[in-house]
C-alpha cells in the first residue's frame, strides 16, 4: 500500500488503576479498509476503540489520522491528557462513533439529532445540512421516522439513527462498538445490512462485534484480541479456516 | 372586606415586596444551585469538599437563625473588616439585602442537591455521543445537558421554589415590609387580625397557585422525547 494510512494506531496501552487493559496494541487502517475486532468480553477491544477517539485516555501510543498525530501531554500527576482539546475535538467529528446503547439524544427527534453535528460542530449551513441529513435517513430507511423522538423508535431503528448520524458528520474513519450487542435478535440483521452497505460503498470502518458472520464475510481484516494483546489478525478467510492460536480456536468454538 | 379595601394599599405594597424578595432570593438560589453542582460533580477535590461543607452547615441551620446572624451580625463583621484593613469604609446592610442574600444562599445548598441528581439522571452515553461527534464542553452543556437537567430539575425545583416563596415571610423579623408584616401590621391596629390573615392567606395561595402553572408550562416545554406512562 501507498501512501497515508487512514488511521493508525501505535502501541496503545491502558490501565484502569493498576489493571492493565491494553498492553501495546497496534493496528493501522488504509482507507476502504474494514477492521472487524474480535475478543471475548474482557479483551479490552471495547476500551482499545474508545481511547481511539479519547473517550478512555490511553496511558500511552499515538494515535494518527491522515498522517496527522493527536499530541498529547503528561500534566502535574503524571497522567496523560490532550496538548491542546481543540485539535482532539477536531480529530472526532472526523472520527464518528455508533455506540452500543445507541446514545441518542432523547429531547431531540430523529431530524435533530441527525442535524446536530453538521449544524453546531462543522457550521453546515442549514438547508444544506437538511438536505444531506433527509438523503442519509433515506439511506438507513427512516424517512418516515424524522419527526419521531428516539423513545418512539426500536432498538434496530435507533441504532440505524446513530449510524446516520455518524454518518452526517462525513467522518473518515467509523467506529462501531459493539453496535448490534444491545439488539433483539430479528433486529440484528436490519443494522447489520446498513454497515454491510457501508463498507461496499468503501467506508472506513473499525467494528467491534459478535457477529461471526460480518467479520468473515464483510472485514478486510479481522483482529482478534485476548487479554489486551493482538493475539492473531489477517485476511478473515484465513483466519476463521485456519486458526493458529488455541484462544482463538477455542473462542470460534465457543461463538459457534 | 372595607377593611381590606381600605388597607389594599399595604398588602399591595407587601405583596410587591414578596415577590420581590422571592425573585430575588431565586436568582440568588439558582446561581448558586448551579454552582454548587458543578463543585459537587467536579473532578476537583477542593471543589468537592467546599461545597459539601456548604450545603452541610447551610442545611443544618433553622432559616430564622441564619436571617438574624447575617442582618444583625453581618453589617458588624462588615465594618469591623472595612475598619481594619481600611479597604471600604463604613457600610449598611439593607434588609432587602440581608433578607434576599440569605434565603438565596440557604436555598441555594437545596437547589444544589437538586441540580446535582437531575445532572446525574442524564444517561452517561448521551454526553459520549456528544463528546465524540466533536462538540466543545460549552455545546455539550448548551444542548444535550442543560435541557434535559431542566426537566429532571423540574420536580425538585417546584418543591424548592414553593418553600423558598413561604420563607420569605420569615423577613418580617428584621423588618422589611413584606405581605406579612403588613398586613400583621393591620390587623394589630384595627383589631381585625383574622381578617388580615385570611386577606394574606388568599394571596400566598394565588402565588403559589400561579407558579403552579407557569412551572407545568415549564414542564411541557422541557418534556420533548419523553414518553409517559
Amino acid at each position: 500500500m501507498t501512501g497515508i494510512s487512514a488511521l493508525k494506531v501505535d502501541d496503545l496501552h491502558k490501565s484502569f488503576g493498576e489493571h492493565e487493559v491494553i498492553k501495546g496494541v497496534s493496528m493501522e487502517a488504509q482507507k476502504g479498509d474494514v477492521i472487524a475486532i474480535l475478543g471475548a468480553s474482557g479483551s479490552g477491544k471495547s476500551t482499545f476503540l474508545r481511547c481511539i477517539n479519547l473517550l478512555e485516555t490511553p496511558n500511552s501510543g499515538d494515535v494518527y489520522l491522515a498522517g496527522e498525530k493527536i499530541r498529547m501531554k503528561r500534566n502535574r500527576h503524571g497522567e496523560t491528557v490532550p496538548e491542546d482539546i481543540r485539535q482532539v475535538e477536531r480529530m472526532r467529528a472526523r472520527l464518528a462513533m455508533v455506540f452500543q446503547g445507541f446514545n441518542l439524544w432523547s429531547h431531540m427527534t430523529v431530524m435533530e439529532n441527525v442535524l446536530e453535528g453538521p449544524l453546531y460542530v462543522q457550521k453546515t449551513p442549514k438547508a444544506e445540512a437538511r438536505e444531506k441529513a433527509q438523503a442519509l435517513l433515506a439511506k438507513v430507511g427512516l424517512s418516515d421516522r424524522a419527526d419521531y423522538y428516539p423513545a418512539h423508535l426500536s432498538g434496530g431503528q435507533q441504532q440505524r439513527v446513530a449510524i446516520a448520524r455518524a454518518l452526517a458528520m462525513d467522518p473518515d474513519v467509523m467506529l462501531f462498538d459493539e453496535p448490534t450487542s444491545a439488539l433483539d435478535p430479528e433486529l440484528v440483521g436490519e443494522v447489520l445490512a446498513v454497515m454491510r452497505g457501508l463498507a461496499e460503498e468503501g467506508r472506513t470502518m473499525l467494528v467491534v462485534t459478535h457477529e461471526m458472520g460480518f467479520a468473515r464475510d464483510v472485514s478486510s481484516k479481522t483482529v482478534f484480541l485476548h487479554q489486551g494483546e493482538v493475539c492473531e489478525e489477517g485476511p478473515p478467510a484465513n483466519l476463521f479456516s485456519n486458526p493458529q492460536t488455541e484462544q482463538f480456536r477455542a473462542f470460534l468454538f465457543r461463538m459457534n | 372586606m372595607d377593611l381590606i379595601l381600605e388597607y389594599r394599599s399595604q398588602l399591595w405594597a407587601g405583596t410587591v415586596m414578596t415577590i420581590q424578595l422571592a425573585m430575588a432570593s431565586l436568582v440568588i438560589a439558582v446561581a448558586f444551585g448551579l454552582l454548587g453542582a458543578w463543585a459537587k460533580l467536579s473532578a476537583s477535590h477542593i471543589a468537592r469538599r467546599l461545597a459539601h461543607v456548604y450545603t452541610t452547615i447551610v442545611r443544618g441551620i433553622p432559616d430564622l437563625v441564619l436571617i438574624m446572624l447575617v442582618f444583625y451580625g453581618g453589617q458588624v463583621t462588615l465594618n469591623a473588616m472595612g475598619a481594619a484593613t481600611g479597604l471600604w469604609g463604613y457600610v449598611e446592610v439593607s434588609q432587602f439585602v440581608a433578607g434576599a442574600g440569605t434565603i438565596g444562599v440557604i436555598f441555594g445548598a437545596y437547589f444544589t442537591e437538586t441540580f446535582r441528581g437531575a445532572i446525574m439522571a442524564i444517561p452517561r452515553g448521551q454526553i459520549e455521543a456528544g463528546i465524540s461527534c466533536g462538540m466543545p464542553r460549552s455545546l455539550i452543556f448548551r444542548h444535550i445537558i442543560w435541557p434535559q437537567m431542566v426537566r429532571y430539575a423540574l420536580p425538585g425545583f417546584t418543591n424548592n421554589w414553593l418553600v423558598q416563596l413561604k420563607t420569605t415571610a420569615l423577613v418580617s423579623v428584621i423588618g422589611l415590609q413584606d405581605l406579612v408584616y403588613n398586613a400583621f401590621t393591620a390587623g394589630r391596629s384595627t383589631g381585625q387580625l383574622f381578617t388580615f390573615m385570611a386577606a394574606a392567606f388568599v394571596i400566598y395561595l394565588a402565588l403559589t397557585g400561579l407558579s403552579d402553572i407557569a412551572l407545568r408550562a415549564l414542564d411541557r416545554r422541557y418534556s420533548r422525547g419523553v414518553v409517559r406512562a
